[in-house]
Order: C-alpha cells, then sequence, then structure tokens
C-alpha cells in the first residue's frame, strides 16, 4: 500500500519553517489603509507580497500587518473597485495606504493571441478564468477544472476514469468531426492542457468568437484556450510555496440488480412462458444463494495525492520560477490510475534596455492506464453490473469465480479478475517548452520570435496473460509494447507596434509569420509465449514467439501569415481586423492555402459625452463581431490512395501477409471553415460590484469534414474525410459576477449560463450521418439528421404494453402484421406505434427519439470570507436535454444471458400488473427491446462539484515561525448531486467522435472525493 | 535520440526556409504505399492475392456469421449466447438482426481486393503462368463471395471493376440473372486461370479443383445436371481422391489432404481460428455456439464412423490436451450433449488447436453433388454416394434414390453449412415439403416453427445498408 506523502511533507515543512525563521531575515509591516475620498478606513483590501502567494487582509479597523521576507518586497493593496497600488517596503516597517476608487476594474489585463489586451478593450468575446480560482482541486488537470467556469465553455466528462480530461466544447459542438479548441500552453500550441499542473497556472484565457480567435486562423475555428503559467517578478525576494493534499473517492452509487434467488425464479419464468423446458443449470440449488454483489466488489475507494513546491523571485535583471508537482490519483477500480510528475522552470532576463529574453520549459512524466468500460461485451463496470450473483469472487481453493459452465451464465469473464490482471500502462514523457526574445526597435516598434518545442515520448505496455478458467479464454500469453516519439517544432517571428496619435487616436499593429511542423516516429512489437508470468518476466527478452512488429513515421505542417489591427478612436469606438493565411499539409497542393478574415468592433457607450450623468452605468460597451476560421483537424494524406500491408494468412503452414487499398483518396479534400457572428455587451453597475457579460453568436460550420459510415459494398478500406455539410450553432451567453463586502465578511456570487442550440443545416449527400453500433446485437441509437442537432437518438416510440390478448386483437398497430397472425407478439410485449399507418412494425416506424444536448449548461460559484475563513460552493448543471439510457435497455432484457436490473421485479406477470416493464420471455419475437423511447430518460443534474472550506492562520501567528501564510482546507468534489436520472451518472460524454454523446454504456463513473490539504508559503 | 540535439538547428532551418520553400507542406506516406506504387511487380501481385484470402477467417466473414444462417436447418441448436440467433433459428428474424449486416460489408472487401487485382495485374509484367494464377485466384474469390451473397440474399448490388475504377459503389440490386452470370463466369475463368495443384509453400490456394467443385455445386442450384455431372467429375477424375479416413480431414496434421477443395487455412500463432473457439465446448474453452442436437445424431447408421468425427456425445472420448488429456465428455459440457467435433482439436498443453482449417468446400461434396445431379437426371448415382460410403466401412446402396443421397448429404455434411440451403432447393423443386419439415417439433432444442413460402427463401437485405443507400438499395419481398 502506498504511504502518504502527507507526513513526509509535514515533516519537511517544519524544517523548512525553522530554517526559514532564521535564514530568510523575516520582518513585519505594518500600516492602516483608507479610502482617498471619504478618509474612512477600509475593510477586507488583500495586501499581498508581490510574486508570492504571501497575503493577508485589512482588518474592520483598515489596519493590516503582514510579514516580508525581503527590504526589497513589493506590497500589493487591492480591493474590489479601487486602483490596486504597488508599494515597496525599501525597509519600512510602517506603510500606509490611501486607496482611489478604480477608474475601471476593467483595466485587467487579458491575454489575445499574439499579445495582451486591455479588458475594456477588447472587442471579441473572451473568457478568463484565474488560476487561483482552480488551484487545489482534486483533479488531474486543467481541463476538468474549467467546467462550468464561463458560459459557452463547456466541458463534456467522458467519463470519471483518473486521467480522463473530457473534452472542452466552446460555443457548442462546433463540427461533427474533432470539436476540440486549440490549447497555447505559454504561446506553444500543445494539444492537451493535462500535462500542466494546475497550481501552475496563473490564467487561462478562452477566445470565443471569430474576432478573438481568428489571429489562431488554422486551428482556431473551435475557439482558443490559452493557458499562462505563473511566473517570477523582477527584484522580488525568493518564496518557498508548499501545497499539499491528500483524499479519498469513492463511487457515488450503484445500481441494483437481481439477488441470486429472484434473478434463478425470473431466469426460470422466461422458459415457463414460452412453453420450454426450463434449462437444468436454473434447478441447481447452488445458484440460489446469493454470494457477490459485483459492482461492490469490483469498486473500490480511490485516493488521490498531491504535492507540489515552488520557489519564484527575481532580480534587477532576471526573475524566475522553479516548480514541481506529483500528482496521484488511484481510481475507484483496481489499476485506473494517473500519475504525473512535473516540473516547471520559467524565467524572464533583461539585456541592456532594448532586449528582453524569456523561457519556459515543462518537464513532465504521466503514466496512467484505464480500464475498458464502454464495451458492451467486455466493460468491466458493464460486466459487474451482469455478472451471475451466485458466482463468488473467489472459490474456497483461492481460484476466480467463473462463468464457464454453462452459457446461460453469459459470455462474460469474472471483473474483478479482469480489474486485478489488467497489466497496462500508457507513459508520456513531456518536454513543452519555448524561447521568447523581445527587441524594441523603436518606441513603440517590437519585434518578437517565439521557438518552441513539443517534444513528447509516449510508451505503452500491455501484458495479456493466459486466460484457460474464464469463458474468453486467452491461449497464448502477450507482451506488446510500443514506443512513439513526437516533436513539434514552432517558428513564429512578429512585428508589433503601438502609438497613440494626436491623443485620440491609438493604434496598435501585429504582423508576423508563424510555422509548425510535427513530426511522428512509431515503433512497436510484440511477442508471445512467456513460460513464466511472473512480473518481473514480463520484458519482450522472455517472449518465445515474436507476435509483431511495427513501426512508422508521419508528418505534418502548418504555415501562416497573419495580421492584426487595434484602432480605438478617443476611447468611445473601438475596430479590430485580423486576417490569415494558413497553409497545411493535410490537403493536396491546389487546396493547401485558406484565407481567414475576420473584423469586430467595439462602442464604449460609458465613455460618451450623454452618458456622463448615467450614474447607474460605471462601465457599458456594445461589441460586435464577424470573422472565419479554418479547420483542418483530419488525419493526413487522405488526397491519396494508400496501400496496407500486413494482412495475414498461411497456405500449409506457412504464414504470408497480403497488402491490399487501405484507404480510398479524396483528391478535392479540403478546409472546414467556420463564419462567427458574435453580439456582446459589457457592463460594470452599482459601483461595479456588478459586472455582467452577455453575448449572443452564430456559428456557422460549413464544408464540415468528416467520414461518414458509408455503403457496405465498398468493403471496409478507411473513407476519407469529406466536406459533407453545414452546421450551426447559435446561443446566447450570460456571466454575471457580484462581489460585494459587509464588514469583514466578503463574498462574490458569480453565475453564468449558455443556451445553445446546435443544428445541421445541410448535409451534401441529403442522407443522415450514423453512429456507432451499441452492444452485442448492433443496436442503432444514435444519427445525425439535417434540421436537427448531432447525435439525435433514433428509433421507435412506445406506448405501453399489451395487457390481454384482446389488445393485441384489436390493436391497429399490427393490423396487418404477420407476427400477429402468428401469434408472435403476447400479452406482456411493448406496444410500438405505427407511425407510417400500414398496420405493420417494422423499420419504416422509426423516428427522433429526442436530443442528447443541453439548452442550457450553467455554473454557479460563491465564494466567502469571513476573517480567515473561506469557503467556495461551486455548482454545475445541465438542463433540458434525454439521454438514452442503453445500459437499462440492456439490463432488462430477459433474452440475454446476464442478470437484469432489479426493476424487473416489478415485470408485467398478467393484465394490469405492468405497463413498463415487459413480461418475461426466452424470444425475441417482438423486439421489445429494439431501441425505443422507452429508454429514453431526462438528463438534467444539477452537482456540487466542488465545495471548499479554508482557514488561514493569522499572520501575525505564522510569521513567529518563518511562515507568511499558512492555510488549512478541506475540499469535497462531486458533493452531491441532484437529478432524476436512473443511470450512474448522468455526465456520460461522447462514444463516438461528436456522433454519439449521453448514451448510457455503464461508463465508469465519477466519484465523490474528499480531500484534506494545506498551503504553505515561506 | 541523436537527433533531438539538432532541433534548435532544425528550429532555426525551419523559420529561416519555411516561408519560401514549398517543401515545408508536403507530406509523405511514410511506411505506406499508395496505388501509383504499387503493382510494379511479381511480389506486389502475390501481396495482393495473399489479401484475398486474409480476411476469410474474419469473425464476422466466414468463421462464424457465415455459419449462423445453417441454425435454421434441423441439424443444430443455436446454442451460445447472442441473443439474435433465435430470431434466425425460428424465421423471426427482421432486417436489423446483427447477424445479417455483419458479414456484408466484410464479402464486399473480399470482392474490392479482387477487383483490384483484376484491374491492375494484368498490365504487371511478369511471369504468365504466376500471373495466371493471381487472376484466377481473384475471379475465385470474387465468385465465392457473391456465391454467398446468392444463397443468402438472393441478389445484392454487384461491384466489378468498372464500379470500382469509377468509385461507382451505392448501386441498386443486380438482376437475379446477372448475379448468376458473374458467379459463373468468374467459376469458369478462375477453372481456367488456376492450377490443379500447388508446392507445400502454397498449398490451400484455390485450385482448378476447387473452382469446378464449386461450379458443380452451382450447376446444381441450377438444376443444369449435364454441367453439373461434367464439371463434378473434374474433380473426381482430378487428383483429389477422398482421404483414407473421413476423420482426417478435420485434424490439424492432415487438414490439407487432397480431398479438401477449398479450407480457411489457420496457423497458431499467426492467425485465429475462431470458428473452433465459437463451436468448442465452454469448459473446454470454446464459446459453445451451433450445438448437434438428437434428431442429427440419430440420422447417423449405428456403424457410420462419422458420427464420432462429426458430432461428439457424451461418453465419446476426446484427448483435450493438457493434465486432462483424453477425457470421456461429461453429461451437461453442452446443452445438447452434443458438440460439433470437425471445428475442434485440442494442443498437446491444452487449449484449442489454432491450426484447424475452416473447411468450405471437400471433394466428397461434389461426389454426392454428381450423384444429386445423376439421380435427379435419371441416371445411376449408386457409385458416387457409394465412393463416400466405402470409406466408412458402410455397406453399399443400391439404385440410390434421392431419398439416400438426401440422408447421405446429411450425414457426411453435418455442420458443414450445407444442410439448410439443400433442404431449401430440394423444397423448390418439389422434393420435399419444407414448411411441414420444419414444423415437425424436433425435441427440446428444435420446437416446430413456421417457415413461410417463399418469404423465407431469402433473408432480409440489412436494413443497414438499405438505411445507408438512401432508396437505392431495395428490401426484398415480404420484409418491407
Amino acid at each position: 500500500m502506498r504511504q502518504s506523502p502527507l507526513p513526509r511533507i509535514l515533516l519537511l515543512c517544519l524544517i523548512a519553517s525553522c530554517l526559514s525563521a532564521f535564514a530568510l531575515g523575516q520582518s513585519v509591516v505594518k500600516g492602516k489603509i483608507t479610502d482617498q475620498s471619504t478618509g474612512e478606513a477600509i475593510q477586507g483590501v488583500t495586501i499581498s507580497v508581490k510574486g508570492t502567494n504571501d497575503g493577508t487582509m485589512s482588518d474592520a479597523g483598515g489596519n493590516y500587518s503582514i510579514s516580508v521576507g525581503s527590504a526589497n518586497a513589493i506590497l500589493v493593496f487591492s480591493f474590489t473597485g479601487y486602483t490596486t497600488q504597488e508599494i515597496s517596503v525599501a525597509g519600512k516597517s510602517e506603510i500606509n495606504v490611501i486607496l482611489a476608487t478604480a477608474a475601471a476594474s476593467l483595466s485587467e489585463v487579458v491575454v489575445v493571441g499574439y499579445g495582451t489586451q486591455q479588458k475594456k478593450d477588447v472587442t471579441g468575446a473572451v473568457a478568463s478564468v484565474k488560476g487561483s480560482e482552480i488551484q487545489n482541486l482534486p483533479v488531474s488537470g486543467a481541463t476538468q477544472a474549467l467546467q462550468g467556469r464561463s458560459a459557452g465553455v463547456n466541458v463534456v466528462r467522458n467519463g470519471g476514469s483518473p486521467g480522463n480530461a473530457g473534452s472542452i466544447r466552446i460555443r457548442g459542438t462546433g463540427t461533427i468531426n474533432n470539436a476540440d479548441p486549440l490549447v497555447i500552453i505559454d504561446g506553444v500550441p500543445a494539444g492537451g492542457l493535462n500535462s500542466v499542473n494546475p497550481n501552475d497556472i496563473e490564467s487561462i484565457e478562452v477566445l470565443k468568437d471569430a474576432s478573438a480567435s481568428a489571429i489562431y486562423g488554422t486551428r482556431a475555428a473551435n475557439g482558443v484556450v490559452i493557458v499562462t503559467t505563473r511566473r517570477g517578478g523582477y527584484e522580488q525576494p525568493s518564496r518557498l510555496t508548499i501545497n499539499a493534499y491528500t483524499g479519498t473517492s469513492s463511487v457515488i452509487k450503484t445500481l441494483d440488480m437481481l439477488d441470486a434467488p429472484t434473478l434463478v425464479e425470473l431466469k426460470k419464468e422466461r422458459y415457463t412462458n414460452d412453453g420450454l423446458p426450463v434449462n437444468e443449470v436454473w434447478n441447481n440449488p447452488d445458484n440460489l444463494v446469493q454470494r457477490t454483489n459485483w459492482q461492490d466488489a469490483l469498486f473500490r475507494k480511490g485516493k488521490v495525492n498531491n504535492v507540489d513546491v515552488s520557489v519564484a523571485g527575481g532580480g534587477v535583471n532576471s526573475s524566475y520560477m522553479l516548480s514541481g508537482g506529483y500528482y496521484d490519483e488511484q481510481g475507484v477500480i483496481t489499476n485506473s490510475y494517473f500519475r504525473r510528475l512535473s516540473v516547471r522552470l520559467n524565467s524572464d532576463h533583461k539585456i541592456g534596455k532594448r532586449l528582453k529574453i524569456g523561457e519556459s520549459i515543462q518537464l513532465t512524466n504521466s503514466r496512467d492506464n484505464a480500464l475498458n468500460t464502454l464495451s458492451a461485451q467486455t466493460g468491466v463496470i458493464w460486466s459487474a453490473i451482469r455478472f451471475m450473483p451466485f458466482i463468488p469472487v473467489t472459490y474456497d481453493d483461492g481460484t476466480w469465480g467463473t462463468s464457464k459452465a454453462s452459457n446461460e451464465y453469459g459470455d462474460i469473464n469474472n471483473p474483478v479478475f479482469t480489474a486485478a490482471t489488467t497489466d497496462a500502462a500508457n507513459i508520456n514523457n513531456r518536454i513543452l517548452g519555448n524561447v521568447t526574445a523581445e527587441l524594441e526597435i523603436i518606441k513603440g516598434l517590437k519585434l518578437k520570435a517565439n521557438l518552441g518545442l513539443d517534444a513528447n515520448h509516449y510508451t505503452a505496455k500491455n501484458f495479456s496473460i493466459i486466460i484457460t478458467d474464464q469463458t474468453r479464454t486467452n491461449n497464448n500469453n502477450e507482451l506488446s509494447r510500443s514506443f512513439s516519439e513526437s516533436y513539434s517544432l514552432l517558428g513564429e517571428y512578429f512585428l508589433s507596434y503601438n502609438k497613440i496619435f494626436a491623443d485620440k487616436h491609438k493604434v496598435d499593429v501585429v504582423g508576423g509569420y508563424t510555422a509548425q511542423s510535427f513530426n511522428g516516429d512509431y515503433f512497436s512489437a510484440a511477442k508471445r509465449d512467456f513460460i513464466n508470468e511472473n512480473s518481473n518476466q514480463r520484458y519482450l527478452d522472455v517472449g518465445q514467439t515474436l507476435r509483431a512488429i511495427g513501426g512508422n513515421r508521419t508528418y505534418d505542417a502548418l504555415s501562416s501569415w497573419f495580421g492584426r489591427i487595434n484602432y480605438d478612436f478617443d476611447k468611445r469606438y473601438l475596430l479590430t481586423a485580423t486576417f490569415r493565411a494558413d497553409g497545411s499539409s493535410k490537403f493536396a497542393d491546389d487546396n493547401k492555402w485558406g484565407y481567414f478574415p475576420a473584423f469586430s468592433a467595439g462602442w464604449r457607450i460609458s465613455n460618451e459625452q450623454f452618458f456622463k450623468n448615467v450614474t447607474f452605468f460605471d462601465e457599458l460597451k456594445l461589441t460586435g463581431g464577424w470573422g472565419q476560421l479554418g479547420n483542418q483537424n483530419v488525419a493526413s494524406l487522405q488526397y491519396l490512395a494508400l496501400i496496407g500491408g500486413g494482412h495475414r494468412y498461411s497456405f500449409g503452414n506457412n504464414t504470408v501477409v497480403g497488402s491490399t487499398q487501405s484507404r480510398i483518396p479524396n483528391l478535392n479534400i479540403s478546409w472546414e471553415t467556420a463564419e462567427m457572428t458574435n453580439i456582446g455587451l459589457t457592463a460594470e453597475m452599482l459601483s461595479r460590484t456588478l459586472q455582467v457579460n452577455i453575448n449572443y453568436f452564430i456559428k456557422n460550420t460549413k464544408d464540415m469534414l468528416l467520414a461518414p459510415p458509408t455503403v457496405g459494398t465498398i468493403g471496409i478500406a478507411a473513407v476519407p474525410d469529406q466536406n459533407v455539410g453545414i452546421l450551426r450553432n447559435q446561443g446566447l451567453e450570460i456571466d454575471l459576477t457580484y462581489r460585494n463586502s459587509a464588514g469583514a465578511f466578503n463574498y462574490s456570487l458569480s453565475g453564468n449560463a449558455a443556451f445553445i442550440k446546435n443544428k445541421v443545416i445541410k448535409l451534401y449527400d441529403g442522407n443522415y450521418i450514423g453512429s456507432v453500433f451499441y452492444g452485442r446485437p448492433n443496436q442503432e441509437i444514435s444519427r445525425t439528421y439535417e434540421g436537427h442537432p448531432i447525435g439525435v437518438f433514433y428509433g421507435w416510440k412506445t406506448d405501453g404494453l399489451y395487457q390481454t390478448q384482446d389488445d393485441i386483437d384489436k390493436d391497429a398497430n399490427i393490423a396487418n402484421d404477420s407476427r400477429r397472425t402468428d401469434g408472435l407478439i403476447r400479452p406482456g410485449d411493448v406496444r410500438f406505434i405505427d407511425l407510417n399507418n400500414d398496420g405493420i412494425i417494422n423499420e419504416d416506424d422509426r423516428t427522433i427519439l429526442g436530443s442528447p444536448h443541453p439548452k442550457v449548461v450553467y455554473g454557479f460559484n460563491a465564494n466567502l470570507e469571513y476573517k480567515g475563513f473561506d469557503l467556495t460552493l461551486f455548482f454545475l448543471g445541465n438542463a433540458g436535454l434525454s439521454i438514452f439510457n442503453a445500459d437499462r435497455m440492456q439490463g432488462l432484457d430477459p433474452t440475454y444471458s446476464f442478470n437484469m436490473y432489479a426493476e424487473t421485479k416489478d415485470r408485467w406477470t398478467g393484465a394490469g400488473t405492468s405497463n413498463t416493464i415487459p413480461r418475461m420471455t426466452t424470444l425475441r419475437n417482438n423486439l421489445n427491446y429494439r431501441t425505443s423511447d422507452m429508454f429514453i430518460e431526462k438528463g438534467d443534474f444539477l452537482r456540487l462539484k466542488n465545495a471548499v472550506l479554508g482557514y488561514t492562520l493569522p499572520a501575525g501567528l505564522t510569521a513567529k515561525v518563518g511562515i507568511s501564510k499558512l492555510r488549512v482546507y478541506i475540499t469535497g468534489q462531486n458533493v452531491f448531486t441532484f437529478t432524476k436520472y436512473s443511470g450512474l451518472d448522468p455526465e456520460l460524454g461522447y462514444t463516438d467522435g461528436n456522433r454519439q454523446i449521453n448514451v448510457d454504456y455503464a461508463q465508469y463513473p465519477q466519484s465523490r472525493s474528499w480531500t484534506f490539504g494545506l498551503n504553505v508559503t515561506f | 535520440m541523436k537527433y533531438n540535439i539538432y532541433i534548435p538547428v532544425y528550429a532555426l532551418i525551419l523559420i529561416a526556409t519555411a516561408g519560401c520553400s514549398k517543401k515545408f507542406l508536403e507530406s509523405t506516406p511514410y511506411g505506406q504505399s499508395t496505388s501509383a506504387d504499387f503493382w510494379r511487380n511479381a511480389d506486389d501481385a502475390i501481396a495482393a492475392s495473399n489479401a484475398l484470402y486474409s480476411y476469410l477467417g474474419d469473425e464476422y466473414l466466414y468463421a462464424h456469421t457465415e455459419q449462423t444462417w445453417d441454425i435454421c436447418s434441423d441439424d443444430q441448436w443455436r446454442a451460445g449466447d447472442h441473443p439474435e440467433d433465435q430470431a434466425i433459428e425460428d424465421f423471426t428474424y427482421d432486417p436489423s438482426n446483427v447477424q445479417l449486416n455483419d458479414s456484408w460489408a466484410r464479402k464486399y472487401e473480399v470482392i474490392s481486393r479482387a477487383n483490384a487485382v483484376l484491374i491492375n495485374v494484368p498490365d504487371i509484367d511478369m511471369d504468365q503462368t504466376l500471373k495466371n494464377r493471381i487472376l484466377g485466384e481473384a475471379h475465385f474469390m470474387r465468385g465465392f463471395m457473391y456465391w454467398l451473397f446468392y444463397k443468402i440474399y438472393g441478389q445484392v448490388p454487384l461491384i466489378l471493376e468498372e464500379d470500382a475504377i469509377a468509385n461507382n459503389f451505392n448501386k441498386p440490386k443486380a438482376s437475379l440473372d446477372s448475379m448468376k452470370l458473374i458467379i459463373e463466369n468468374d467459376w469458369l475463368q478462375a477453372a481456367d486461370l488456376l492450377q490443379e495443384q500447388y508446392d507445400a509453400a502454397n498449398i490451400g490456394r484455390a485450385t482448378k479443383g476447387a473452382a469446378w467443385g464449386f461450379l458443380a455445386k452451382f450447376y446444381v442450384y441450377q438444376e443444369n445436371w449435364p454441367k453439373a455431372i461434367e464439371y463434378g467429375n473434374k474433380v473426381i477424375n482430378g487428383p483429389y481422391p477422398l482421404a483414407g479416413s473421413f476423420g482426417d480431414n478435420f485434424k490439424p496434421d492432415t487438414k490439407n489432404n487432397p480431398e479438401m477443395l477449398f479450407a480457411i487455412q489457420c496457423t497458431d500463432g499467426w492467425t485465429e481460428n475462431v470458428a473452433s473457439i465459437y463451436y468448442g465446448p465452454r469448459p473446454w474453452g470454446g464459446w459453445g455456439f451451433q450445438e448437434p442436437i438428437q434428431d442429427l445424431a440419430d440420422e447417423f447408421e449405428p456403424d457410420d464412423p462419422r458420427r464420432k468425427y462429426s458430432i461428439a456425445g457424451v461418453g465419446d472420448i476426446i484427448d483435450i490436451g493438457g493434465s486432462s488429456g483424453p477425457t470421456a465428455v461429461p453429461a451437461g459440457l453442452t446443452n445438447t450433449g452434443y458438440f460439433f467435433r470437425k471445428y475442434n482439436s485440442w494442443r498437446e498443453d491444452g487449449g484449442l488447436d489454432n491450426n484447424m482449417n475452416i473447411p468450405i468446400l471437400r471433394a466428397a461434396d461434389v461426389y454426392l453433388l454428381v450423384a444429386e445431379a445423376k439421380i435427379r437426371s435419371s441416371q445411376d448415382g449408386d457409385a458416387e454416394i457409394n465412393a463416400v460410403r466405402d470409406r466408412n466401412g458402410l455397406p453399399d446402396v443400391e439404385n440410390a434414390t434421392m431419398e439416400d443421397l438426401m440422408h447421405e448429404r446429411r450425414v457426411e455434411l453435418a455442420g458443414e453449412n450445407e444442410r439448410h440451403q439443400d433442404l431449401m432447393r430440394w423444397s423448390k423443386a418439389g422434393l420435399i415439403n419444407l414448411p411441414a419439415h420444419y414444423a415437425i417439433p424436433r425435441g427440446t432444442f428444435k420446437p416446430a416453427r413456421t417457415f413461410n413460402v417463399p418469404k423465407n427463401y431469402l433473408f432480409p437485405i440489412p436494413q443497414r445498408q438499405i438505411d445507408l443507400s438512401n432508396g437505392v438499395l431495395v428490401q426484398n419481398p415480404d420484409f418491407d
């Protein structure tokens, strides 16, 4: 058992605090803070030491006391509605401060592509999340932490497996193909953001509309997420900060299944109802003994531990931030885990007056394993739900329980065995970094360069053991290893110029060139027949039979010219124009280049003369924009007909391989274009305590790239992506924040909601786009049709159950159905609706049954602070969506040789007994469990995602032991959920790219976790 | 990892050259050929011919799904745990039944590979004998796939060379005559181009004998007796003698004896024999599908050694290897008490032996087809029937009737996917009354079933394919 690192950390803290008390020469600064206009004391002002996490707050008398590590420290005084001040300590022990009401709290700076902008000048739709909001949440990465933070930034959780980040969807699902946004980490377009330690993050900006994101034209069609990590400050003393938390997690709920005696009773009833002799195995009295609740046997208590340490500071010409972190999450199922070790070094240097050089380097090692929880034939949770309850986990002789005795027990392997014997890992070593240089040529004109590298080394291992005593056997043990290396090089050069002409004309221009290449190199090998399966023998050298060796290489590249002009007239009228020319190796020569313009304008109404007398609004800005963005996020080389080898066969026992066409080419494949229009309103009211941000957008994605399922006459060669149609997302986003204080009580309440409609406007071939099938009977659940959202549910409508033979005889739905005349439909079967009125229930009676997309996605956050205490409650919710509960569809179906949902106790057994749960039968003559509205449920939920209660010890107390800040806290994750959904978890996510969402496969559910942590700064 | 050192250098070069270099945006299909640089020589042609075979053993092609159609017969119970098989067995299948769609695209994949060979190989400069063989294999395999389609669905879209060139895939169903024509033509051409036998390195490739045998079967289905006899006799008079022992056909060591005209070749450690897993009893490492019923066991004459080679029953001694070794089949090993032994063999160290082949066509089948053609054209079929009976030490039949032939086919080919098709064609010919035959209850595992004529002579076109075709594919009669 792994030891919690916490005791070690506490010891470390103790030693460090003793040392620092003597070594760092702590001194205490005191003072009083007053309001400039009233002269009254201000309570609740945050006083922090710049470049550190140290901080305190002024009391009711406006007094504060803070310990600083250096006589050169800079204190930052900030409070909502007031202009932040920075004052150098310069050896003083008393500093009194007068704060002035802020001219605009919109003076906050936000990071936009190739630069920063003041919030008040932004004409596009940009959401900003501060790193402090997402620190120390017990999640593996910032993606999960972004969920619910801002309107229109939806994080779809694809189950709760450790390390499974989920999918970010900005302003709806922008395309049926890959709709992931572009993630930029410190200036490097870098794929996923979960290798970044969330505690290293200073801020996350989400560029939502075309105007904001067009500068990243090539890959911005689905939005851009810009992650900025923390940096040291010049002339700052070195500060050491330690974060540590530890906790446990457990599954929120399990499904009620039949116990052994009831199951046997129902299994027998299936046969007697059909007039068939009962299969002998159900007369075995041993099967009446309830032995195992397989879900309880499979799920365990998970664990989460995190420790990270950072040092930050700087001198006159250089600053740095060095951090190291370790995150370890053990999931609620054995052998599901995510671990990450990360080191980051960010530094900045001034060389002379004109040149600045900076660098960010991140090294990470992550290791994870996710068990299969999506297969409706072998998924471990799916298996646990269905495994026979009279089979023990292990028999008395220690061997694993098995369903092998009879095919009445299902073709399932013991899920506890499967989880316990899984030996697989994915390991990723990553170097992500860049060097930037900025040369000021003349005042206002800067030449910048950014050279970046994202190098990944992935290794995967999977050892499958010989399985003889389970139903799904494995004759040969096998070890497969794969090694792949991907490195991406980024080079960009750009010029920026800004100047104010004649006081009123402010111009800001940026333009340049960027290119990025993507190289991949892959090698894999597999061997069989390991005589010894001991863990120290699971290496390729030991395997006796070579199974496979493979290797390959990939290359892709993008290059672009871009430019942007921001023009501000008299702080009233704002204009932004962006243009980008993008070339991509994904397309053939004639289609390589795409051109993407964007424009936006803003009107700061509150700066107009006629608005001077309006006191209700402190700030009011109206913005509008339009632009086009490109998407080329599809497989490479699709314009070529590829021949793939390696198809195995043998003649006699002489092994051979064959080659055949592996992909049909699409010579015309070209850019997918998203065209977006945005109208926004930003307001600050009530003395800037209330901030409102409202955006309305329409986003049309044209020439959507997709490889649709196609007629089987093609064979199985991969069908290329084609430009298949037009998709529209339109919606309204509302963000509200209210901050205020009452005495020592500070609070902020914020909420956001996005109402987004997704609709396929056109599919070029006029047909639908299919999705994956569910389970062994290949049930179709989701389709994408013109005029409807992506991935609507498709199947039959029902109207209860037939109660009597008379119901059947008189039912118009089946008046001409031969199954009725052949006596194949019985009382207790489902009444399907004959939509085309031909008196026959068949495939022509299918229709669209519901949409999996929420009408509204919302979040609500409350931060309360009182003296040293802080409480954060963060809720998120989805409303107005349907879930297709496929697991229940199969779980009620008695024709499978599986355990059934406990609901089947209330099945139909005679007229009037049930109108919802059909009779027991072994026959599928009426197909009671075809895809129908019987399995559609409301998927609305409201979840208390995070609750954090913290206490910061008084600075005066901790300063005595050299600690400038010590905060302890407990965090609850997924504390409670309001939902009527009957499955394990309403957050189901995607199961086939974007073509299928919110279908319940018994995915890995989210767990509830409680963690305890502390945060220490020296 | 040497080149990582040069990354900064690369980065600089990238920046310096990317803008003006067209090459920067050129990608290369490393490690893969494009159709433009394949089809160069004999090696490429051989690789393409190998790919014709490599898909046959797929679970959803011949290793399992194509075996499913015979659970309709009176020989076997579906067993296993695929609920959709119940509808197939009971003739209540609907167009969405998963088995219908599973093998559809896979068969067309083999057709696509055959079309690619037929389009590209003629232009390759290579040894003519080898070229002929490869073209013959492509014709053979395409004919075989359309034969499977023809038997199950009747009419399907015909995708030929010109359609592949024109990317013309969403086609309506071909006429029945064109279905038959393409099957016949492909197999006739295969018979011309293929060789009679191959060396050890190529044993298992389609031979003239395989093409002749299938032609004989095709002509029997068309009731073209002279041609059936003509092509059947080519097999009987060719280098394809019956194996000394019936059981030799179903053992890893003798799997490629000359009687085995065509089989899916499996090699342990390289390919997996999925059929063997499906048919094997569960406690012995299989999944326990498609179990013979007592009615079939009763069909065997008391001293017929074929019974224990074809279907193992309680008390039969089977060597399952490992620590168990030779083991008597216990009661309860399978539901019906029997399993099709033809598909199973166990390794010495235990576990199912993947070196078993999956039989598709045997010379013995062709003997019986010739016998049937002779009997049904008022000739004497005794010689062919007795050739099949003799090796089992069974007494000769004299003036064999169709009844004798039906018996002989049932026991000789038990479990080899012929029975339901045989019954249907005899029913169409008025030789038997199939609805009445299937209405007879045959014990616990085969209650009476309703067989609708003509509806159930065919299976419906998979609904998925009809939906995807957007109105081009039309459902078979009585299924829409």
